[in-house]
């Protein structure tokens, strides 16, 4: 079995703006990094049968999820000449408007902080094991589809 | 022999139970075959089938205490 380093990328409930910004700020002092790039996902408010989506409530198969993200970290860092690279993922509910998918990518030049960032979130959609449930306002929900 | 089977999302809806243990099954094949008698609404719903975590497109055998996860498709970020 090959040695895993464990990190935990999920986080409990929506990504604080302030932990974006002070995410940036600990950057400052690798002042090799020329370029970052960010993705942030945010719980919209799609309307469905005419309800209107108030929050996402996210379940994950923990451990295996964990496992697809270190797979996609790894592959990005020998794909792209990255810096550093940082992902979190929520779970528990999030309500509309507030970020649920925070990807940071780091490197001496744009294009492969870009290039590496879109690929990491194309990759947590189609290969990561969680499930968003919409909840609408009078207690129904629906299982989000990924498009 | 026996395995432990997790449901997640819109397959534990349809299981009514997220964890439970069904004993006797020799593969992912004999798996699908008795979960789709059990809940005939899985016969029309996509998922996949992870084996000790796992995705196992193909046949797989089921060892003593394999943990066996039914995933819909994944709706993250």
């Amino acid at each position: 079995m090959k040695e895993k380093k464990k990190r935990n990328s999920f986080r409990e409930g929506a990504i604080p703006a302030a932990f974006i910004g002070e995410a940036i700020a600990k950057h400052s002092s690798k002042t090799e990094i020329g370029a970052h790039s960010i993705f942030l996902g945010q719980v919209r408010n799609d309307i469905i049968e005419g309800k209107e989506v108030k929050a996402i409530e996210y379940t994950a198969y923990a451990e295996m999820a964990e496992e697809a993200i270190y797979t996609i970290r790894e592959d990005a860092f020998s794909k792209y000449q990255l810096t550093c690279m940082h992902i979190y993922h929520s779970l528990g509910r999030v309500a509309t408007g507030e970020i649920c998918l925070f990807v940071f990518t780091s490197s001496k030049h744009r294009r492969d902080a870009i290039d590496a960032c879109n690929e990491i979130v194309e990759r947590i959609k189609k290969e990561v094991p969680v499930w968003g449930k919409e909840l609408f306002e009078d207690d129904t929900s629906v299982w989000k589809v990924n498009t | 022999m026996e395995v432990k089977i997790l449901a997640f999302g819109k397959i534990a809806d349809v299981t009514g139970q997220k964890e439970w243990k069904w004993q006797d099954i020799a593969d992912t094949t004999a798996l699908r075959k008795k979960l789709e008698q059990e809940f005939p609404a899985l016969q029309t719903m996509k998922y996949q089938l992870a084996v000790n975590k796992k995705l196992a497109n193909a046949e797989v055998g089921l060892e003593n205490d394999a943990e066996v996860a039914l995933l819909p498709p994944y709706s993250g970020g």
